[in-house]
Order: structure tokens, then sequence, then C-alpha cells
């Protein structure tokens, strides 16, 4: 199932599938590209936010790049 | 020549540039912005050769002030040998940050710094293939206790720019 990275659960691990043009060269830099695998680690309430793993260590991404990561994650 | 240290935030750059420099340090502020540079000399071939503590930067594209400090110091000492300062936990996001500056054209080499941190979680990297791809040296650090920084320093003059189309053909083309 495809849903947005900000969607994702707690815990939960996907694969990104796609991300939107202008972010590519952005993310790629935090090491999120096409094709990783990252898992949810945690959301920061009020819009805060969201905390991915990537590989070993853990990066946060403001909601407004999470919106525009779309990730594949298993049912 | 110049050595500038560049590489993400948190990886130990200040921690290299410590070892590297010694007692030696001068602090200075960079004009018209809030964020601090550190420049410092080092003993190399006999010579003193100044030394950079770049910000931490994720890319060449700068997103915030700090980081277009870094890109406006890289682009401002054309005549620099680049030292990467790479966190071994986080290569890969490390790497395009070295592939960026080695694309710019600029000679560089890589430290794969916090090389303890990676063994501890069991992440093994295989520097003598790494350096066969990238075509530059690649040094395997631990800035806090000093290992490596010999083997860094007596590297930096092994640094030459490399094509990036010759990477991508010794790394196995692009990935479509």
């Amino acid at each position: 199932m495809r849903k947005k990275l900000s969607e994702m659960d707690y815990g939960e691990e996907g694969v990104v599938k796609s991300i939107e043009g202008y972010l590519r060269n952005k993310v790629a830099g935090m090491g999120i590209r096409v094709g990783k695998k990252l898992k949810m680690a945690t959301k920061q309430p009020i819009k805060g936010p969201v905390v991915v793993t990537v590989d070993q260590y853990t990066i946060s991404l403001g909601l407004g790049i999470a919106d525009k990561i779309i990730v594949e994650v298993e049912e | 020549m110049k050595i500038l240290l560049m590489g993400h935030p948190n990886v130990g750059k200040s921690a290299v540039f410590n070892r590297l420099t010694g007692a030696k340090v001068t602090e200075s502020n960079y004009p018209g912005t809030t964020v601090d540079y550190t420049k410092g000399y080092m003993r190399l071939g006999g010579k003193d050769v100044e030394i950079i503590d770049v910000p931490g930067t994720f890319s060449l594209e700068p997103k915030d002030k700090a980081e277009e400090v870094a890109v406006k110091m890289l682009k401002e000492n054309r005549d620099s040998v680049i030292i990467c300062v790479i966190d071994s936990v986080k290569l890969e996001r490390g790497l395009y940050l070295a592939l960026e500056i080695i694309e710019e054209g600029y000679p560089v080499v890589i430290a794969l710094n916090m090389w303890d941190v990676a063994e501890d979680k069991n992440i093994w990297i295989d520097v003598e293939k790494l350096e066969d791809i990238l075509g530059v040296p690649v040094v395997p650090t631990i800035a806090v206790s000093g290992k490596g920084m010999k083997e860094l320093v007596s590297r930096i003059k092994e640094a030459s720019t490399v094509n990036i189309e010759k990477i991508v053909e010794k790394a196995g083309g692009v990935e479509q």
C-alpha cells in the first residue's frame, strides 16, 4: 500500500517510491532517495516534524516535506 | 594551498581540526554572517599550511546561512584541497556531499570518521573498494582518539581531481 511518509504509523517500515521533484536534491543530502528503506520513529505533535530511521541513524523531516514523499508499506 | 575541512554537521570536523592543528588555533568571524569558522595552521611537508574548519553542510545547495557560508568558502578557495569528513555510520549521505565536491573539481581526501562507532554498530566499510571506485584517498579515522590522523595527513598529497563520469562508470552506472 502506498501512503505519504507523514501518514506512516509508529514503527511502520516502508520503501521510498517517489519524491516530489524539487525536493529530491534537498532530501538526498539527508540520505533519503527513491528505493531507500525507512522506518517511522516518532511524530511530533502540533504539526511538528516527523523522525524516521534510515540505515542506522535517525533524521527529522518537516511535515511539509514528509507530505511530499510517497512510501510503499507492507499491509 | 589551503586545506578545507568539509562535511555534514556533527561528523567530527572540529575534532579532526583540533587534532591536525594542535594548539595553534585562532578563531575568527566570517564577515556579514553570524556563522563562525575556525582557521588554524598545520605542518605539512615542512611548511605551515592554512586549514579551515568550514561550517557543516548537507549539500552544496545551501538551505540556510551556515550552509551559504560553507558553499561560499568552497567557491572562494579554488586552490584548496578538501578533507571531506564523513560519519562512517552515515556513509551514504556523506558520500553525496563528497561526490558533489568532487564534481565541482576539487581534489578530495575522505576521512571516514567515527570508525569506532560504526564498528560498535556492526558496520564494516570496504575502504579499498571505496578508494578504487572514487579514485581518492579514503582513510578510517577516530578523531577523538587520534587514530588514523597520521595516515590522513600523509595522504593529503595524494588528493587529486577525479572526473565524476569515471566514478559513475566504476560504480556500475546510474540506476534509472
